[in-house]
């Protein structure tokens, strides 16, 4: 069989490190075959590819170095700097756990929401002590550099294409070339300075009327941080031809600038000409959730659903939701029809026997839990024994309670909330050190909960110690404002103050 | 039952005299809200996967280098 050909049918087949190999081996024959040269760079670029609409890596240089957003002091519901501002209120936090950046906490996680926006340089460096959420200084030596590297160590003889000896003119001519290299570049080699070379030359080679080097202009301009060189180059792209891609990048754009209304408007004009596209629908649905506007995010993920019933991301949004909306037999469903679709992993068949228990279908709670303790890996363990561990409580099982919550920390011993469960556990039983020592240890982990803030603050005050019990609370105050026994401990000290 | 005067019993409040009537306060505490674990989506498994690929290959390429040396070291 012609070897080209049966590299072609390997990367039809997505096996890439077989295509790979064959036109190695062609190129070594015939260093000039262009078509085996071609097809490399792109089952190299395969290897490594993801889509870049989804990938967002925010560091803690351009997170707070940021001086991209129009107002510092916005206005509400105008922001995602700031959630829990717009005037439609989101979910109690009293019932919906929320994630560091007081966001309540998602049903579903896309690279770049994981940690969300922390408000200060000292929560932000506070973050990566925990391992599992640790965020890189910058983009450029996030995760991008990392696989870029990994790809260069790989190879013996190093790089495929060395690109200082690349004369980028020559290339950018050449259409058939230059789409593959330019890819080859931004995805595999991670060199971003280059791409935007070859792609700044290869669109002035087509009299600036390609509107796919313009996107890719624009995705160079996007990771450089250029978010309105990129703004002009996808709205000029869209003049010439409007394509989904596009719009989506824009609204990243504009949510990267802190105009989640305006990324909105974006979204809706593409809507406009591509009626029904989820991609589209998915991305307010996200903006809307940053803003803490569930409803509006439940309506767009249904919407979602309407014109694609697949869609893993609406189902596990939606699921959620009314989870927290005290409606868990209604999740139950949705997270069936997940587990009917394929979706088979830990965190799923973790929430399904919540929303068993909690539905109260008790026979198929355990199964459903001991499936998830099996599937775990060690990030995800030791929250499911820490829900087990809830489930022992409404079975009030202390004992069970405790040695789960004890497991949860043995896998992860920054798990905030198994800390503050186990002081409340230690103080039931009278022990009120330990409870104390519980309580500490769970805020100094998540000062962004309440509850241990609450918790140490009430001891504080049963114990005597008012000053510490005055700072917890206020701490409690703030992280959750409508909680109102915190509230009326505060206003209860305050008075017992202004008496002395 | 001993008929209607059953309405005209007074019932006296007792309070005792000995022995004091006392509460234990226990702070009200709260406990973390069970956590639903958010699904992961294809793009971050796929980088995952990716990034632990490669931890793996750089890893194994960085004990070949080991191996090597501790060849070179073995005479000594």
């Amino acid at each position: 069989m012609d070897p080209l050909f049966l590299a072609y049918s390997y990367f039809r087949r997505r096996k890439f490190k077989e295509s790979a190999d064959i036109c190695t081996k062609l190129l070594e024959k015939n260093p000039y075959d262009q078509a085996a040269w071609t097809l490399k760079t792109r089952a190299l670029t395969g290897q490594v590819y993801v889509d870049e609409v989804d990938v967002d890596e925010e560091g803690i240089a351009e997170m707070l170095m940021d001086d991209n957003a129009i107002a510092n002091v916005s206005r509400p519901g105008t922001s995602l700097r700031k959630p829990g501002t717009s005037s439609q209120g989101g979910p109690s936090q009293g019932v919906r756990p929320t994630s560091q950046s007081g966001r309540p906490l998602s049903g579903f996680v896309r690279p770049g929401t994981q940690g969300g926006r922390p408000g200060t340089m000292e929560q932000a460096i506070r973050t990566p002590r925990t391992a599992h959420t640790a965020r890189p200084v910058t983009s450029s030596s996030g995760r991008f550099v990392r696989l870029g590297t990994a790809s260069m160590l790989s190879t013996p003889d190093g790089p495929f294409i060395n690109l200082a000896r690349l004369n980028f003119s020559k290339y950018a001519a050449r259409p058939n070339l230059a789409k593959a290299l330019f890819e080859y570049i931004f995805h595999h080699e991670n060199d971003i300075r280059n791409a935007l070379e070859l792609a700044a030359l290869a669109t002035e080679a087509n009299q600036y009327k390609d509107w796919w080097w313009k996107v890719q202009l624009a995705k160079c301009y996007y990771r450089l941080g250029m978010y309105r060189d990129a703004e002009t180059q996808l709205k000029s792209a869209i003049k010439q031809q409007e394509m989904v891609d596009t719009f989506l990048h824009l609204g990243k754009v504009y949510v990267r600038l802190d105009q989640p209304l305006t990324a909105v408007e974006t979204y809706k004009q593409g809507l406009e000409k591509f009626p029904g596209e989820t991609t589209l629908l998915t991305g307010m649905a996200r903006i809307y959730e940053g803003l803490t506007e569930m409803d509006n995010a439940v309506k767009l993920y249904k919407d979602v659903l309407h014109f694609d019933n697949m869609h893993v991301e609406a189902v596990a949004c939606i699921a959620t939701h009314h989870f927290y909306t005290d409606q868990p037999e209604v999740a139950l469903k949705f997270y069936r029809r997940l587990l009917q679709m394929g979706v088979y992993n830990a965190e799923l068949f973790n929430n399904l026997g919540l929303c068993c228990f909690y539905a109260q279908q008790y026979d198929m709670t355990l199964t459903c839990f001991e499936r998830a303790l099996s599937l775990a890996d060690e990030a995800t363990v030791s929250d499911v024994w820490f829900n087990l561990g809830h489930l022992a409580l409404g079975i009030c099982d202390h004992n069970l309670a405790y040695q789960c919550f004890r497991l949860a920390l043995s896998n992860n011993n920054d798990h905030a909330e198994a800390y503050n469960n186990l002081g409340v556990l230690e103080l039931k039983r009278g022990h009120v050190e330990a409870a104390r020592a519980f309580f500490q240890a769970a805020f100094v982990i998540a000062p962004h909960m309440y509850e241990p803030h609450y918790n140490f603050a009430a001891l504080a005050d049963q114990l005597g110690d008012l000053q510490s019990s005055y700072v917890s609370a206020r701490r409690a105050v703030e992280n959750y404002p409508n909680h109102t026994d915190s509230q009326e401990l505060l206003k209860q000290l305050r008075q017992h103050f202004s008496l002395l | 039952m001993s008929g209607g005067d059953s309405g005209n019993v007074q019932l006296q409040e007792v309070l005792p005299k000995q022995g004091q009537v006392y509460q234990e306060d226990m702070p009200t505490v709260v406990l973390c809200k069970p956590k639903l674990m958010p699904l992961k989506s294809v793009t971050l498994e796929k980088m995952e996967k990716m990034q632990k690929e490669a931890m793996e290959e750089v890893k194994q390429q960085e004990l070949k280098e080991l191996g090597q040396d501790a060849e070179m070291f073995k005479g000594y």
